[in-house]
């Protein structure tokens, strides 16, 4: 019954209760809305180790992201081509260089150039036709996010990169990169427009045999190159999300906007549990003279919270998936992993628990001879 | 029989500048099936001495005991529970919990310390509810209902556990002459019929005529302690 009164007092106390659902709903909006961003933007951080579908990616010495590195020699294929559990390797070449717009204007770009026929480390999901055209060497794909920014080419329109002719040969989704827009193309055709001379790549890539050791064959690529730096796809990911963190102030930029709100949160909760609280102090005092222990007024203080935490999560989330569905194939990034929906929901919880930590106080300290006054 | 027995049972109060004593050395007993009138001029202590016997503050001297079992040195909790299974209170104010219907308010009384009400408990606190003429108020909000009614629920409130103690704080204070004879001769029947010590504090004359033991204090102390006799 503590619950049901706890409940009750809630409803009854309607406009208390609405202001707490509100801190509520602000933390799991406003976080909710942050963390997506976040998510979003590492993906775009770590986006071409993420979907390469090779185990291993090997490039120049001391590197600390996936985007920048010095060029590597082709030589090392055949040393890598030696180990046995070595499935495949293909090497990869990035050049930066400036797409010339329908307007004539330009717009940087970075080409990734993938060998043919295997293509790998390519585009992975298309809007319209597919890698098979990277066969052709004067097709390029761009993401159909980035359209806007070249111009809105369509597609089989012909156009110029680095003075060299392509043609756009299929549209994908999901490939944009942090640092400026990503096109892919045949890896001779970003020699001829990055001018690198040949035998020179930017990364190669390894995929491993399924049943192998993924560690210790790692370790003898290392072994048997001593000049590279030698990852896992997932460590690369890694690596690159954690520097664009640190060095461009997102990361900073998230921990600040993402503590505002849940200070916001917790101020209005404390702000209106205490008052509410204040507001019925009458009454856990009688709740006390007829027999209540302070730990029977926990209850219904804390069951309140929980009361109002639930609808404000319930409501949260609603609002947060709207704007999620409304954003996900938009230019903003937002993703929201799905396990990362029951941590917010917790800490929602523990920081509406925190906010009325103030008001729990002030009822358990009601004085049981206070009803009579 | 039960017997509340108060031993010189002292209180202090620190009033911001010094320490006062608001009670003085008392000593008094109370045996069920007689209502008590306790009556003083304002300030004269009677709320002190009625929250003393009802466990909610503590005496500064003195022993009180509950048929010859010492509650002086009992807990928060253990004062919690004897309150719960032998007290009842009624207030000057009807005390209802706003947003709990009249049901949920008298049932509140078994349930505060998180046990299950039974189905038996609920058809008593309706018959309880029907005897006070309160019958289709049930499931009605304290809001909706008129002051004499509410201090009738909150009188159902403290009667439903058939509690050995009834401690009644100015309980026609907030009604009118008739809703006041109401309400004290409900008090009487409770105490001779069901055998409880109740404790009428007042000092309202209309409650005197009820009385079976008229205590009169003033400044704290105890100045007369009669039988009366009006019937
Ligand atoms: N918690 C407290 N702190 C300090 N002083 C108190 C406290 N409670 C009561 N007093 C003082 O003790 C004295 C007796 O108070 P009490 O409430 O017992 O009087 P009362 O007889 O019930 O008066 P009334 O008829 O006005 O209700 C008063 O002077 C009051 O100011
Ligand atoms: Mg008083």
């Amino acid at each position: 019954m503590r619950l049901w009164v706890a409940i009750k007092i809630a409803i009854h106390d309607r406009s208390s209760t609405a202001g707490a659902v509100l801190g509520v709903v602000a933390i799991i909006f406003l976080v909710g809305q942050q963390l997506s961003v976040f998510f979003g933007l590492l993906n775009l951080m770590s986006v071409l180790p993420d979907h390469s579908n090779a185990d291993v990616w090997i490039m120049s010495k001391n590197i600390r992201n996936s985007d920048s590195g010095n060029l590597i020699s082709g030589a090392y294929i055949d040393r890598v081509i030696g180990i046995s559990e070595v499935e495949w390797i293909e090497p990869l070449l990035i050049g930066s260089a400036l797409f010339r717009r329908g307007d004539g204007s330009f717009e940087p770009v970075r080409v990734i150039g993938l060998r043919r026929p295997r293509i790998a480390g390519g585009p992975w999901s298309f809007h319209s036709s597919d890698e098979k055209v990277l066969l052709d060497l004067e097709a390029v794909v761009v993401d159909k996010l980035d359209l806007s920014k070249l111009g809105h080419p369509s597609l089989d329109e012909i156009g110029e990169i680095g003075e060299k002719r392509v043609r756009i040969g299929a549209i994908a989704t999901g490939a944009r990169g942090f640092q400026g827009t990503l096109l892919f193309a045949p890896l001779e055709k970003v020699r001829e427009i990055s001018k690198t001379p040949p035998g020179r790549y930017s990364a190669l890539l390894v995929k491993l045999d399924e049943k192998s050791d993924k560690e210790s064959v790692i370790k003898k690529i290392k072994d048997i190159l001593p000049n590279c730096s030698v990852f896992s796809s997932q460590e690369l990911s890694s690596l690159s999300r954690k520097y664009y963190i640190t060095n461009t102030g997102i990361g900073g930029s998230f921990l600040f906007s993402t503590s505002i709100a849940i200070m916001i949160g917790v101020v209005i909760i404390t702000l209106t549990m205490y008052t509410s609280v204040l507001s019925r102090k009458k009454d856990f005092a009688l709740i006390r003279a007829i027999g209540g222990r302070k730990r029977d007024i926990f209850i219904i203080v804390v069951g309140e919270v929980f009361f109002i935490t639930f609808i404000g999560i319930f409501v949260g989330f609603l609002l947060l998936s709207t704007l999620l569905s409304y954003t996900v194939n938009s230019q903003i990034p937002s993703y929201l992993p799905l396990k990362v929906a029951p941590l917010l929901a917790l800490g929602a919880f523990i920081v509406s628990l925190i906010g009325s930590l103030f008001a729990l106080k002030v009822a358990l300290a009601t004085d049981p001879a206070s009803v009579f006054h | 029989m039960s017997i509340l027995k108060l031993e010189n049972i002292t209180r202090d109060f620190y009033d911001g500048r010094q320490i006062r004593r608001v009670l003085h050395s008392t000593n008094l007993a109370f045996i069920p099936g007689e209502l008590v009138v306790l009556s003083g001029p304002s300030g004269s202590g009677k709320t002190t001495l009625l929250s003393i016997m009802g466990l909610v503050l503590k005496p500064s001297e003195g022993k009180i005991y509950l048929n010859d079992k010492d509650l002086t040195q009992i807990n928060d909790n253990e004062a919690a529970m004897l309150r719960l299974k032998y007290y009842g209170f009624i207030f000057q104010q009807h005390m209802l919990i706003e947003g709990l219907s009249v049901i949920d308010n008298i049932l509140l009384a078994y349930a505060v310390q998180g046990s299950k009400v039974t189905a038996q408990q609920r058809q008593k606190a309706y018959g309880l509810l029907e005897k006070l003429g309160l019958k289709d108020t049930a499931h009605m909000q304290p809001l909706s209902l008129s002051g004499g009614m509410k201090q009738r629920v909150s009188i159902a409130r403290a009667l439903i556990k058939d509690p050995l103690i009834l401690l009644c704080d100015e309980p026609t204070a907030s009604l009118d002459a008739e809703n006041g004879i109401t309400v004290m001769k409900i008090l009487k029947k409770s105490a001779l019929e069901d055998q409880r010590i109740v404790l009428v504090v007042s000092h309202d004359s209309r409650v005197f005529p009820f009385s079976d033991r008229l205590i009169k204090i003033e400044n704290g102390k105890i100045v007369s302690d009669t039988k009366e006799n009006y019937q």
